[in-house]
């Protein structure tokens, strides 16, 4: 069913009843599960992924062959590596997760090209330095798809890697935004959309961007379909913000399960206050 | 960014006065075949407000201005986790400036104060409760050192957190403790660890660390008397004394430049582990886990006629438990000289002793509420296992089978009454 994106022009409400620059309802566990080194659960809508991260570990003799031998291998940083951990991303696209039942094997492109981004993604963020010899496994398990599936899958791999207690520079956060034009129109005043669904991904021109923190540092940023280039700026503006909002929830996320702990006693206090340290 | 720049600058001209949407937040829940239908089918503007013109700007601007809304607030539904709160009270700033708030830098510290407002529970909570998160400058002031879990970001002197977690401080080094981390060895350590693989001269231990753990054959103690010189014979047999799959104790002797660490199990109290069961549980930090400690093996009295039990408790969070043998305090007794005697080919046995029922039962209650303190969050010590223990025995004493399942609602039980005191 083709999306009829003249209404849009009208009211100003997408189909599911959002504005232009409004995100998804983002819903986010960290600590999910017991026997993992980290892991984490993340909604976005109703884009569903699950993230266990494993490691720094030694490296598994299976892990190492398919990182080299496996071509779009996401492990292709890694292998030669001695100096610092390498990173291998995992992607497993559960056969309930989109509306038609299509099985991906583990060589589908679209899903190699995914495990490729988000490793290359991390691997700039992580102080994969202070673990030499040793291996970090992110695996993501894609659980129902709706659009935003590379951001859902970054923003998840961020929170696991926290969790797991990995050092990093910054959060990595990651949204998409479209484009309502069509090439067509000519319309330079058309609205960027923040945070796609899978209906939108499917009419409209989308990026994914990934930024670091709170700068406008860009991490990662796919776009796969035709742009007109004027309407990109429009859109890498809107994705960044949203990346920052994202961020914004996710440090949320963190510091609520951080102080739970500490309330429970699990972790000491801090002994000082960052404030008192500016004096 | 410069242009971003421009482009905030355009929107905050043409924008007066509007109400910020940025960040109302529409649960999706609608399903989108209905949404979708209603919109095509009705193309009607939201009942809420007067039917919408779009403003007036330039052409060559790329983002649209939605016209000011009407006072009343979109309904906000119960959300899932309370920190949005914090987005919308943050939302003041962004209508301001107008649109996307890509100039708007947010400070750390204003983003921790407005967590604080932001977040009910945490009103009245002590401001040290907060946590680091990547990310965080943690201070600008060059007085300070970096330690563990910081970084400087290149051409500042901002020491910024890399972890989630606390701030410690010794004298001038400032570090960050994360929530919860793998094992990270150090020298002197007690770790249960498992034969990974066997090599020439040296066996390869899982010790859950980074990488795995070295012990050479030097290192050990070898059948027939401390002081004897490891031959070729003993490497030709070097299965003989550990073999894949096989547990030990051992000590920390020696980190290497790359962070591995090497074993030695040159004591009586270390070597090879039997008539017991394995328990792993995290590593440090958070969610439970095993504590550095005076104490990390002690033996105990157990209920129900069980006997003595030894508790050994790996710093990387690897737990033996094991029915307790009276004859190691003979061969302690018996001193360095009478070692040859007791260091005998049996220390290296794979043979399990006759263990009895009761025992059999008593070190799976230890088990289970070792595996009950680290699920309730407690930290596993020998403390909090001997009281965690004592409390398991009444509860099975409240049913006639004698139940030692201590999971679910009776480990929360178990952690009530350890934590209540």
């Amino acid at each position: 069913m083709p999306l009829d994106t003249s209404t849009y022009s009208l009211a100003l409400l997408r189909i599911d009843g959002r504005r232009w620059n409004d995100l998804r309802r983002l819903h986010a566990q960290i600590h999910t599960q017991e026997a993992a080194d980290g892991s984490s659960y993340l909604e976005m809508g109703h884009t569903k992924v699950m993230c266990v991260v494993t490691g720094p570990a030694e490296p598994q003799a299976g892990q190492q062959k398919r990182g080299t031998a496996g071509g779009g291998g996401a492990g292709a940083l890694g292998g030669g590596q001695k100096d610092a951990a390498s990173i291998v991303v995992n992607v497993v696209v559960a056969g309930f997760s989109s509306v038609d039942r299509k099985r991906r094997g583990r060589n589908d492109r679209r899903i190699q090209e995914m495990e490729i981004t988000i490793q290359k993604a991390l691997a700039a963020n992580l102080h994969t330095h202070l673990f030499p010899h040793s291996t970090i496994t992110v695996s993501l398990h894609v659980l129902s798809q709706d659009g935003s599936l590379l951001a859902a899958l970054i923003n998840a791999t961020t929170l696991a890697l926290i969790d797991a207690g990995i050092p990093m520079t910054d959060y990595i956060t990651a949204c998409t935004a479209g484009s309502t034009s069509s090439y067509a129109a000519g319309d330079d005043s058309a609205d960027p959309l923040l945070d796609l669904n899978t209906q939108e991904e499917q009419e409209l021109p989308f990026l994914t961007v990934a930024t670091l923190g709170d700068s406008d540092k860009v991490a990662a940023l796919v776009c796969e379909s035709r742009v007109q280039v004027s309407r990109l700026e429009g859109m890498l503006v809107v994705g960044v913000d949203g990346c920052r909002q994202v961020r914004r929830l996710l440090d949320g996320i963190v510091r609520a399960k951080g102080s739970k702990m500490i309330k429970e006693g699990v972790v000491q206090r801090s002994d000082l206050m960052a404030v008192s340290l500016e004096e | 960014m410069k242009t971003y720049q421009t482009v905030t600058k355009e929107h905050q001209s043409s924008a007066q006065g509007r109400h910020n949407s940025i960040v109302h937040k529409q649960a999706s829940s609608l399903s989108l075949n209905s949404s979708h239908g209603q919109n095509s089918g009705a193309l009607l503007p939201p009942s809420d407000s007067s039917p919408r013109k779009r403003p007036p700007y330039s052409q060559a601007m790329p983002i649209t201005i939605l016209n000011p809304q009407p006072s009343t607030p979109a309904p906000r539904r119960p959300r899932a986790v309370d920190i949005d709160m914090d987005v919308a009270s943050d939302s003041d700033s962004d209508s301001e400036m107008g649109g996307a708030a890509v100039q708007g830098d947010v400070q750390m510290q204003d983003d921790e104060s407005v967590d604080e407002d932001g977040d009910l529970d945490e009103e009245e909570a002590d401001a040290r409760d907060q946590i680091l998160t990547p990310g965080t400058v943690v201070t600008s002031n060059p007085q300070w050192m970096r330690g563990h879990g910081t970084y400087v970001p290149p051409s500042t002197t901002n020491i910024t957190s890399s972890l989630a977690g606390t701030l410690t401080r010794t004298n001038k080094l400032l570090s960050v403790r994360p929530l919860r981390a793998r094992y990270n060895p150090e020298i002197g350590d007690l770790v249960v660890g498992r034969i990974v693989e066997v090599q020439a001269k040296r066996w390869r231990v899982d010790v859950a660390a980074a990488q795995l753990a070295i012990l050479q054959i030097s290192a050990i103690n070898l059948p027939g008397g401390i002081l004897r010189k490891r031959t070729e014979t003993d490497e030709l047999q070097i299965r003989s004394f550990f073999a894949e799959g096989d547990l030990l104790v051992a000590e920390v002797q020696q980190l290497h430049q790359d962070g591995a660490a090497s074993l030695h199990t040159r004591s009586l109290k270390y070597g090879k582990l039997r008539n017991g069961v394995f328990v792993a549980v995290g590593g440090t930090g958070g969610g439970g886990g095993v504590v550095r400690s005076k104490r990390q093996l002690w033996t105990m009295e157990t209920a129900n006629g069980g006997g003595k039990i030894d508790v050994l408790l790996g710093v990387n969070g690897y737990i033996w438990i094991s029915k307790h043998l009276e004859s190691d305090v003979a061969a302690e007794a018996a001193g360095i000289n009478r070692m040859e005697e007791s260091v005998s080919s049996q220390i290296y046995s794979s043979q399990n002793n006759h263990i009895d029922v009761p025992t059999m039962r008593e070190i799976a209650r230890c088990r289970s509420v070792i595996l009950a303190l680290v699920e309730n969050g407690i930290k596993v010590d020998e403390d909090t296992v001997t009281r965690g223990y004592l409390e398991a025995v009444e509860f099975g004493r409240e049913s006639a089978e004698d139940d030692i399942y201590l999971g679910g609602e009776r480990g929360q039980r178990l952690a009530a009454a350890l934590s209540g005191r």
